[in-house]
């Protein structure tokens, strides 16, 4: 246990400057406001709308789908590296799951995901 | 090839393949596309059949290979350690294959009568099914978690399905943030655990405790404590046990009931059978359930705070939901005592915690499937209120709602009484007379709310002019209520049969 | 033999028939009088058969047949589901059969006359329920059990009766009720596995629940809520100690059973007998009700319709005294001996003088007749806490009565509650000039009720303080006892009689009761058959005693002995099983594992050894931590 004191050590050390340089920023740095200091800046123009602006659905929609269909293939890889290796068993085993990537693709085309404008 | 395996694993097999089928289906079929759902009758009717007969399939199969023996098919191991394909496991299959049926025969009603019904519904509910049986099934951490995501990703979906209510929204916002919250604080246990002991697999966990209790007495006992805690707080989290209930009430009430009544049914059965699985075959090792440094004191605990504080809040509920809601909690409490008491007795109160589940399966989806009989849309039964006079107004309903309620309480000659007698009988078998003395008052306890639902159905009229709940017709929820009835009715008279399946299910290693 | 020779043989039941039927005044149909007219000839008849006759007993015995006890049990609760079928617009024939099924049960349980009550069971029908846990369909009547089920068969029909001429709304779930707390309590008196007769103690409850919230007064629900809230909490607890006694039977012997007869022969730890006799009484007491348990009666009792309160006060409550009796006294008598003088403490302060000094200062009749039933229970349980067999056969006799009595008395309450909906004493007054065929009635159920000889009250009462008197459980305490309990007796006098004084004599004041009408004749009908049997007993009370005593003898002798032994064993810290020659092998027939030859399962060893068990057969942790096997 005693080796780790050190590192415990250090650490603390790390936390106590942190810490210390955010509060002596906060009370010794110079402040006085102006009116031109206190508005939310955005690229030198006057910002406009609310502050959260909610993107379409369809966008995160895209991206999920991209996401389950773009992620299998990384589980691909591996496999054609041992194609030979993994023999018939391999094979069916990875047919199975490009078979259920078609359930799904059929899936969510049927349903019009794929569809920009519905 | 030996095709054994396949046949092993056939219950999960046919549920994953029949959820895919019916999932495409449901997109080809002309309800597919959301556009034309609101002239013609929707695909609930179809789907939920469809539903019932693939789980009712699964359990079938899980009934035929326990005849046959899963020990006498060969390769039924080859899936080990990830998938342990034994007879507890296939026990559980049945039990949420049967839940999970039940569920997708309530929805058919409730989904077309409160306007909700979209097809994705369906296979949601056959995959959390799929992943619960896994669960059950894991005898690996990994495939544990896997187990546990997939059970609890659709069962966040079903929680939202109401998505047009701020209500059902929170639920399920609630649950999900809550849920993986619960994950996360299980997979950090798991690491850990893997940092104490080298492996992942139940067994090799629990080959590594003990050889290193045996040659040093006790091994990196704070790291693995560490991680054994972590691993029951997550599970806890899924069983709902005090103090990590907090999401239940709100998330029950909040989901349409038909969800609510398969997370209160399968998710809670499913988390119990792995807590089960867990602490007996990977931290079963003596050194770990002592009472001075072991679970088992955190597992006692958890059941006397979960058992008593459900019961006490239950009481003092409006929605009947809520109530329900409670009393799952408090349920699971009872398990909980039946769990402690697994690591003195053994097979006997694994044997009870079975039947219980068993048991509070049954009577649960007969409640919430009463529940769901009693309102009708736009006055759908919430409150202890839109019950008043239903004894008179719907005899048939109060009736079955009163008998699934007796059975929660426990009352003879139902499953519920003679379920939880098997857990008293285990725990007094452990001598645990506290936990026991505690569980008696609190069934007590218990009987008070249930026996108010009771009250305003059969002793109050309603206030003129208040809203009433108009009770509703469905073929497919009644057909679960009889079922379940059915099956309530049995297990509670004629308990031999099952006592001796559960007594065979009970889990080797000990 | 002719008719002429049957007229001959049966004048006295004929001429008592015909009087019955020709007795009441007035407009009276003719339909009601020919039923009055055949109960009372019934009854004679049965006097006349039921008398002892010498060497009766050597008689060839009957023909058992092994599945009455299983009919008289099975038809009400089939008879309750069958009621769910029937439309509930066919009011008449929901109730008709609802009657009939009451009725028959009566009929066939007057069965269980036939056969002369030796010691020992009868009827007795053993079937495996759920094998793995040794829990069997055991049911069995003997001598004590004999009449209290003849006491729920009388009292069921008349009660249903009674029920449904002031009960006119949802008829059918009446009927459900009634039919199904017939057939538990039926269940419940004659269970001889402690599961089995918990599931029909638990089973007994739910109706009477419904039925006080349903059909109750204005404060129904809550006098529900505390019925069901009392009698839980006890039943739970007795539920509790029940597996461990089964759990003890089981690490003994290795077999698991919950039957009273193999159970019996366990005793346990001192610590874990006190506790279990606790959960076990605590659960009967608050059924007698005890004193202080009692609070949930005056409530139930008022709130309850009148078919419920007379079936509660009639018959359930006596479910808990027999219980006491049975399983308590017979699983227990260590503690049951050594706590009887403080018990018959509590039964008398709390039960006989405090229930009556409260009864006296009621303003409503049926909380007056709900307290005056605390009362009559205190002398129940001084008889059994006493352990005589006079007084054993008294405290049974007293149930019989006190059912009787306070049926009667509670039906009375209901005639005049139809007719003022009120039961306040100070609304009446006079109204004997009005009712006097109803004052009649009152006042002779009244003399039942304090005791007056030649009515049934006074043979049950006067064998109770005899039992009492001589009890050698209560030592020294016995003649205070005595005292306190004949007090009772005069203090009962004084509030029935107080009542009745206030309530039917003095002038006529209230102008509501100038107008009211008489017993009907459809109450005439119900309440006959009560006061017919008060007489019954009251006057030949050895038709009653001739088939208990033998039984009764057997409980005793039980008793003594294993309290002796229990009491041998008191300082030891484990539990013991004790041979199977302890007990008369009448006793155990039909307890699990006994051969007919009645081998001990233990061979007897010499001295303190000779009560040691069969070795216990799981050897794991469980036994080694407590370090009890050999």
């Amino acid at each position: 246990m005693a080796t780790y004191i050190p590192l415990l050590l250090l650490f603390l050390i790390a936390a106590i400057i942190a810490i210390a340089m955010f509060l002596l920023s906060t009370y010794i740095g110079p402040k006085n406001p102006t009116p031109e200091k206190m508005i939310p800046f955005e690229c030198g123009s006057e910002s406009t709308g609310g502050r959260f602006v909610k993107p379409s659905v369809k966008f995160y929609l895209t991206a999920i789908l991209f996401v389950v269909f773009d992620l299998e293939a990384v589980l691909i890889y591996p496999w054609t590296i041992q194609f030979r290796s993994l023999g018939w068993v391999g094979l069916a085993t990875m047919g199975s799951f490009i078979a259920l990537l078609v359930v799904g693709l059929l899936y969510v085309w049927k349903k019009g995901a794929l569809e920009w404008e519905r | 090839m030996n095709l054994d395996p396949f046949l092993a694993a056939s219950p999960l097999l046919v549920v994953a393949l029949g959820g895919c089928l019916l999932m495409v289906a449901e997109a080809f079929s002309k309800h597919g596309r959301e556009e034309n759902d609101s002239r013609s009758a929707g695909p609930s009717g179809d789907l939920a059949l469809g539903t019932a007969i693939t789980l009712i399939t699964g359990a079938i199969f899980s009934a035929g290979i326990w005849f046959v023996g899963p020990d006498k098919l060969e390769g039924s191991r080859a899936l080990e350690p990830y998938l342990i394909l034994d007879r507890f496991s296939l026990f559980f299959s049945f039990v949420l294959c049967v839940g999970g049926a039940l569920s997708a025969l309530l929805a058919g009603g409730y989904l077309p009568e409160h306007k909700l019904d979209r097809g994705e519904f369906y296979p949601l509910l056959i995959f959390s099914t799929l992943g619960a049986m896994m669960l059950a099934a894991a005898g690996d951490l990994l495939s544990l978690f896997l187990g546990l995501e997939t059970m609890s990703l659709g069962v966040y979906a079903l929680a939202g399905f109401r998505r047009a209510s701020p209500r059902s929204t929170e639920a399920a916002l609630k649950y999900f943030l809550l849920g993986s919250f619960a994950a996360a604080i299980l997979l950090y246990g798991g690491a850990l655990i893997y940092g104490a002991t080298g492996h992942t697999d139940l067994a090799g966990i629990r080959a590594a405790i003990t050889s290193t209790a045996a040659t040093e007495g006790a091994a990196n006992p704070a790291v693995l404590l560490i991680g054994v805690a972590l691993v029951i707080v997550g599970l806890a989290f899924k069983v709902s046990a005090v103090p990590f209930h907090m999401w239940t009430p709100d998330a029950y009430e909040g989901a349409p009931t038909p969800a609510t009544t398969f997370m209160a049914v399968a998710v809670k059965s499913a988390a119990f059978a792995t807590l089960l699985r867990v602490l007996v075959e990977a931290f079963g090792d003596p050194a770990l359930t002592s009472w001075a440094s072991g679970w088992p004191p955190l597992l006692a605990f958890m059941a006397l705070l979960t058992m008593t504080v459900a019961n006490l809040i239950a009481g003092r509920q409006e929605s009947v939901k809520r109530m329900l809601a409670y009393s799952s909690i408090a349920h699971a409490g009872y398990v909980l005592v039946g769990l402690v008491a697994t690591i003195k007795v053994g097979g006997d109160a694994q044997a009870s915690i079975m039947f219980y589940l068993l048991a509070y399966t049954a009577s649960t989806v007969g409640a919430f499937g009463a529940l769901i009989l009693c309102g009708s849309r736009g006055a759908e039964a919430v409150s202890y209120e839109d019950l008043s006079g239903l004894g008179r107004r719907h005899p048939a309903a109060a009736m079955a709602f009163s008998f699934f309620l007796l059975s929660l309480a426990g009352t003879p000659p139902t499953a519920g009484f003679f379920s939880k007698f098997y857990i008293i009988k285990a725990a007094l078998g452990a001598e645990h007379y506290v936990l026991v003395v505690v569980l008696v008052l609190n069934s007590v306890l218990s009987a008070y709310y249930y026996l108010r639902v009771l009250v305003f159905m059969y002793m109050r009229e309603p206030a003129p002019g208040a809203p009433l709940a108009r009770p509703m017709r469905s073929g497919y929820v009644t057909t679960a209520l009889v079922l379940s009835a059915v099956l309530v009715l049995v297990l509670g008279v004629f308990p031999s049969t099952y006592l001796e399946i559960v007594a065979q299910a009970a889990l080797a290693s000990r | 033999m002719s008719p002429f020779d049957l007229v001959i043989k049966y004048w006295l039941a004929l001429a008592a028939g015909i009087v019955a039927g020709i007795l009441p005044r007035g407009e009276f149909p003719a339909r009601r009088r020919v039923a009055l007219g055949l109960i009372t000839a019934l009854t004679v008849l049965s006097v006349q058969w039921l008398w002892p006759v010498e060497g009766a007993a050597a008689e060839a015995t009957a023909d058992e047949w092994p599945h009455l006890l299983n009919v008289l049990i099975g038809m009400p609760i089939l008879g309750a589901v069958g009621v769910l079928f029937i439309p509930r617009q066919m009011l008449s024939l929901v109730r008709g059969f609802t009657l009939v099924v009451l009725g028959v049960g009566f009929v066939v349980s007057l069965a269980l006359l036939t056969v002369p009550m030796t010691p020992g069971w009868h009827f007795q029908f053993i079937k495996d329920w759920i094998p793995s846990l040794g829990i069997r369909w055991h049911v069995a009547v003997d001598g004590i059990s004999l009449w209290l089920i003849l006491l729920t068969t009388f009292i069921g029909p008349i009660a249903a009766y009674a029920s449904f001429g002031s009960i006119k709304t949802q008829v059918k779930e009446l009927c459900f009720c009634l039919l199904l707390l017939q057939g538990a309590m039926l269940g419940a008196f004659v269970a001889l596995d402690l599961f089995l007769f918990f599931v029909f103690w638990e089973l007994m409850l739910v109706p009477m629940y419904v039925m006080i919230g349903i059909w109750g007064g204005a404060e129904k629900i809550k006098a529900a809520l505390k019925l069901f809230i009392y009698t839980m909490t006890g039943s739970m607890l007795m539920l509790a100690a029940m597996v461990y006694l089964a759990w003890t039977h089981q690490r003994l012997t290795g077999v698991w059973s919950f039957d009273y007869l193999a159970l019996s022969q366990v005793v346990l730890s001192r610590p874990a007998q006190m506790m279990c006799f606790w959960a076990f009484s605590i659960a009967f007491f608050i059924k007698v009700p005890m004193w202080p348990v009692h609070t949930w009666l005056p409530d139930a009792h008022v709130q309850a319709p009148t078919g419920g309160s007379i079936i509660l006060a009639a018959v359930m409550l006596k479910i808990g005294t027999y219980a006491y009796l049975r399983f308590s006294m017979g699983l227990f008598p260590g503690p049951a001996s050594s706590l009887a003088a403080n018990l018959a403490g509590v039964a008398i302060l709390g039960g006989i003088i405090y229930g009556a000094l409260v009864a006296w200062k009621q303003a409503d009749v049926k909380r007056l007749v709900a307290y005056s039933s605390v009362a009559h229970l205190g002398f129940v349980m001084l008889g059994l806490f006493g352990v005589t067999p006079t007084g054993i056969q008294g405290a049974v006799l007293q149930m019989v009565n006190h059912g009787i009595s306070t049926g009667a008395l509670f039906l009375l309450v209901g005639v005049i509650y139809d007719r003022r909906h009120t039961r306040l004493i100070s609304e009446f007054g006079g109204i004997a000039k009005v009712m006097p065929i109803y004052t009649a009635l009152f006042v002779l159920v009244t003399f039942s009720s304090i005791g007056v000889p030649g009515t049934n009250g006074f043979v049950g009462e006067f064998m109770i303080i005899m039992g009492t008197f001589t009890s050698e459980r209560l030592g020294t305490f016995a003649g205070i006892h005595t005292i306190g309990a004949s007090a009772g007796v005069i203090l009962a006098a004084v509030y029935m009689l107080s009542a009745v004084q206030r309530v039917f004599f003095g002038p006529l004041t209230h102008p509501k009761n100038k107008g009211l009408s008489d017993i009907s004749p459809r109450e005439m009908v119900a309440i006959a058959p009560l006061v017919l049997m008060i007489f019954v007993l009251g006057m030949f009370p050895s038709i009653f005693l001739d088939r208990m005593k033998d039984s009764v003898a057997m409980a005793y002798d039980q008793f003594k002995t294993v309290s002796g032994q229990a009491i041998l064993f008191a300082d030891e810290q484990q539990a013991k099983l004790l041979p199977a020659d302890t007990f008369s092998p009448a006793f155990l027939k039909g307890a699990p594992g006994v051969k007919e030859e009645g081998e001990p399962e233990a061979p007897p060893e010499a001295g303190d050894e000779g009560v040691q068990g069969a070795a216990p057969t799981r050897r794991d942790g469980v036994l080694a931590d407590r370090g009890g096997d050999r």
